[in-house]
């Protein structure tokens, strides 16, 4: 994964299956002929002759809109990171670095930054790059609600955005903001636009779809085309302030399934695949003409309880059980939990046991619970504390809530197209069943999923989110000014958290500017939530990253720990910039010995899935053919 | 056969006689005892696959065998990512697409017969007003129809079902109101009516018994297509994601990632018992279909 804050991808392949799209891809991805189909374009892009092109797979999400106001899924953010510029640049620890601003400086009483902006930098049409373009952006985002869809929670303690010169940016803020340099970072912070085009659209910023090619930009690429669901194609900025960009082009491939991608990969046909699951990864790693690297996870993956759903004043809402508002029960479900196994089965090793809220990938954040305090995997335990809390066990095994008389069943929500989700609440489903607990699983798309948590219909839900090197996001989603308004409109809040203590610390690491104090803070933050049981860490899953090395060279960010384990890869900006072409060419690629079997595999697939349209198509032309 | 229980008790001799001769033709029929071989082979393990098959073999959180292996002693069709007998997996999902597969059609064949024995019967308005809504369901591409059917009422064993038996009653109802109208066109009918019968006595007393043999070999044919369905729905992962069937097998196995890591014995094992159990039930209904059906009599 990238460097964004965004819940995981998931929502895109949900959506083909229902449009039953994902039939074409899934039936034909074992073979290549899905593969050819749509990666013909991607070996014929504008390469001219000698002219170099990195073909990589978009982000599973794939692209919802290229309005950089508008757009939530990670594929755009990708585009984004690649066309648009930013204040800051992030390096490898995931400190800001300089990109548009050269330096900045805080005032005294901290509610002052200054930018110093380059000179001299010019938008793809030859329009200078000011200042003033960026002052505009941040000020749009903060003033017109449509503006800052996407991104206006990033500005919303940014009192006013001014540009006194073209090379001069100052921004003032309510508060002390100890992560202002964060705001405007590729990918998971705001792209600034091109004031000079977007100025004319500001008033139906909703309408704008942004698909006049080349589009306007400055980054280390140019967006040249893009064909929803297809691809999107880039040509190099070769005056890119930052360096130039090896390759001279770049199409980012769509695909519906990994393997799809992954036999174009095999053939030859792509370059780069940022996440394939373990199953996959292992089967890659045999293959000599890849490398195949492992990045600490960004992430996580876990359980949601919803324990008391209500709206900022107190109502109550939804349908959640209610003895899952009884600590007892939450704690004896995270006993009941097995994460080593987890890690171990559903992601073959490939993952970190999960407590701490924020992922690995940013060691500065990271917590630990204290020796002792740890929830150990202990069925009997679980048992025991649901004894003396007074959860007897009915005739069918299943306990029943002393308090309200109903049995303890509950349903628990998975991601449609997430195997993790499936694989998860499979062990699940057996843990928590010998401690009398059943669980009934509801396989939900991205858009129902998210659409149950807001109305707090829900008992359980597997979630995951991915962040960027600033916490304050993903430490927000638990406050209470995250839980929605009575009239069920705003709030992102993701498990109904509210807590006094921790909404103090909240405040108080935002304006804390020593890192070692925050990071004291944050880590007292993760101990109040590890001791709710609200928000249950299973695993934070490494990123399994596959790039071909006979035609790609230098992709690939930093060095391997002890390990093996490489740094959060930001692929999207410096990776796809500091790739260049490989010297030494390789023509052939070799098919894996498991070939015949593939293509047996593939066969039978297509024989179903083909046969099951043709059945149910057969029957409404059968008196026809009697 | 059940055509019998609705005929008067003084026709019940022919009719056994009948059904001996059915039994006798198609045990001419090779192609038709090879299916109906094939049927009750699956039918037997499925109806006792409790018997050896314990939890402990399929609940993940018991098993114990080695993750996604190739076929080894003691797992003779390798095993899966929890670590699970792939065999023990087939054996176990024919139960789920099997029932599937039988309910649905059931369901297919009472709404569509019912439909179509109505539409024919009455030929006024009802019969034009059925009909209509028959077309307007044949023209519903299915496939989409069924994908959104059970997405909008949840996922499952029974939404899948519902969703089978309302894409495919149409066929069944077009077929009964046909015959319909052809054994309503024959004097004894007319003689009945005259005699004093009612339309319900009509309908199924003398129309039902005509038309059942026909009903009788769409639906052989049709549990055929309702298993691939079931399959081609829990393969799009419509299905319950907890449980054992042959599509959800084959969603597993791809999700998974098992087609890139070349683990044929995973795909191959719920693939094969879809296509032998679907090449079955239509070795039966075509067999069934010959031997009821006087203008293939000859061949």
């Amino acid at each position: 994964m990238g460097t964004g804050n965004s819940r995981r991808v998931r929502s895109a392949l949900a959506a083909c299956a229902l449009s039953g799209t994902l039939l074409a891809g899934a039936a034909l991805g074992p073979g290549t002929a899905y593969a050819t189909g749509s990666a013909a374009s991607a070996a014929s892009a504008p390469s001219g002759q000698g002219e170099t092109t990195l073909r990589v797979k978009m982000s599973g999400s794939g692209i919802d809109t290229l309005n950089p106001f508008l757009a939530f899924f990670d594929g755009a953010y990708d585009v984004f990171a690649a066309i648009y510029p930013t204040l800051n640049s992030l390096d490898e620890q995931g400190r800001p670095g300089p990109y548009l601003a050269e330096s900045w400086t805080q005032s005294d009483d901290k509610l002052t930054w200054t930018f110093t902006i380059r000179d001299g930098l010019k938008w793809s049409d030859g329009t200078p790059l000011t200042a003033e373009d960026a002052a505009w952006t941040l000020d749009l985002i903060m003033k017109d609600p449509v503006a800052g869809t996407a991104n206006g929670s990033l500005v919303s303690n940014f009192a006013s955005v001014t540009a006194p010169d073209a090379t001069t940016l100052v921004i003032k803020t309510k508060e002390p903001q100890a992560n202002v340099t964060y705001v405007s970072v590729p990918r998971s912070g705001i792209p600034i636009v091109p004031k000079h085009v977007w100025e004319p659209l500001a008033g139906k910023l909703k309408d704008v779809k942004n698909d006049t090619f080349p589009l306007v930009g400055y980054g280390p690429w140019t967006l040249t085309d893009h064909k929803p669901e297809q691809y999107a194609k880039f040509d190099a900025n070769k005056d890119f302030v930052l360096g130039r960009p090896g390759f001279d082009h770049m199409v980012q491939q769509s695909f519906k399934s990994v393997d799809a991608a992954v036999a174009a990969l095999r053939s030859g046909q792509l370059d780069y695949i940022n996440g394939v699951n373990p199953t996959q990864f292992k089967a890659l790693q045999a293959d000599k003409s890849l490398l195949t690297i492992q990045e600490v996870g960004n992430g996580w993956t876990g359980l949601e309880i919803n324990h008391n759903a209500r709206t900022r004043t107190g109502k109550k809402i939804g349908t959640g059980h209610p003895a899952l508002g009884d600590p007892v029960v939450r704690h004896a479900i995270a006993l009941a939990t097995d994460r080593k196994t987890l890690v171990d089965k559903v992601r073959d090793g490939m993952a970190v046991v999960g407590a701490g809220y924020l992922p690995p990938a940013w060691p500065q954040w990271s917590w630990k619970p204290a020796a002792g305090e740890e929830t150990p995997f202990d069925l009997d335990q679980a048992n025991k504390i649901l004894d003396d809390a007074g959860y007897t066990k009915g005739g069918d095994g299943v306990r029943v809530d002393p308090k309200s008389g109903k049995p303890l069943e509950l349903r628990l929500g998975i991601h449609a197209d997430d195997t993790d989700d499936a694989g998860i609440s499979n062990y699940l489903k057996g843990w928590l069943e010998t401690i009398g607990i059943k669980l009934k699983i509801q396989t939900l798309s991205m858009s129902a999923l998210n659409s149950d948590l807001a109305k707090g219909d829900w008992d359980l839900l597997m979630d995951g989110w991915t962040t960027g090197p600033d916490p304050t996001f993903l430490l927000g989603i638990q406050t209470c000014a995250a839980l929605p308004k009575d009239d069920g409109t705003a709030g992102n809040t993701d498990s109904f958290f509210c807590d006094e203590k921790y909404d103090e610390l909240f405040n108080k690491q935002r304006t804390t500017f020593d890192q070692d104090e925050r990071a004291r803070i944050v880590g007292e933050m993760q101990s109040i939530l590890y001791k709710a049981d609200v928000n249950q860490m299973h695993f934070n899953a490494n990123t399994l990253d596959v790039v071909r090395t006979d035609t790609v060279t230098g992709m690939i960010i930093g060095q391997p720990d002890a390990q093996g384990m490489y740094p959060a890869q930001s692929y999207s900006f410096w990776g796809y910039l500091k790739a260049a072409p490989a010297t030494a060419k390789v023509t052939a690629a070799k098919e894996e010995s498991g070939g015949g079997a593939l293509w047996i595999g593939g066969l039978v697939l297509l024989v179903i899935v083909v046969g099951g349209g043709i059945a149910l198509k057969r029957r409404s032309t059968a008196d026809d053919r009697e | 056969m059940s055509a019998a229980t609705h005929t008067p008790a003084a026709l019940d001799v022919p009719r056994h006689h009948a059904f001996g001769r059915f039994c006798r033709a198609y045990a001419k029929r090779p192609a038709g005892l090879a299916g109906l071989g094939l049927l009750v082979a699956f039918g037997v393990l499925a109806l006792a696959a409790p018997l050896f098959i314990g939890d402990d073999q399929l609940n993940v959180i018991k098993v114990d065998g080695p993750q996604l292996s190739p076929p080894v002693d003691g797992y003779p069709l390798g095993t899966d990512q929890a670590g699970r007998s792939v065999l023990l997996l087939v054996i176990w999902g024919a139960r789920e697409s099997l029932s599937i597969g039988l309910i649905a059609t059931a369901l297919t064949v009472v709404l569509g017969s019912a439909v179509g024995l109505l539409a024919g019967h009455y030929q006024g308005w009802v019969g034009k007003v059925l009909m209509h809504v028959t077309d307007w369901f044949i023209a519903l591409p299915s496939l989409p129809l069924a994908i959104s059917l059970s997405a909008v009422l949840g996922q499952g064993a029974a939404s899948i079902t519902i969703a089978i038996a309302v894409t495919s009653w149409t066929a069944t109802a077009r077929l009964v109101r046909a015959q319909t109208l052809a054994v309503e066109a024959r004097p004894f009918i007319e003689r009945a009516k005259v005699l004093g019968a009612g339309n319900t006595q009509i309908m199924i007393r003398h129309v039902l018994p005509n038309v059942m043999p026909l009903i009788l070999v769409s639906s052989t044919l049709t549990v055929a297509s309702a298993i691939l369905s079931e399959a081609t729905l829990t393969f799009l992962g419509l299905g319950d994601p907890t449980g054992v069937t042959w599509g959800s097998m084959l969603q597993a196995a791809l999700m998974g990632g098992a087609v890139t890591a070349g683990a044929w014995w995973y795909l191959m094992p719920p693939g094969i018992a879809i296509l032998v159990v679907v090449l079955g039930f239509t070795l039966v209904g075509r067999a069934v279909e010959h031997v009821l059906n006087p203008r293939m009599v000859t061949r």
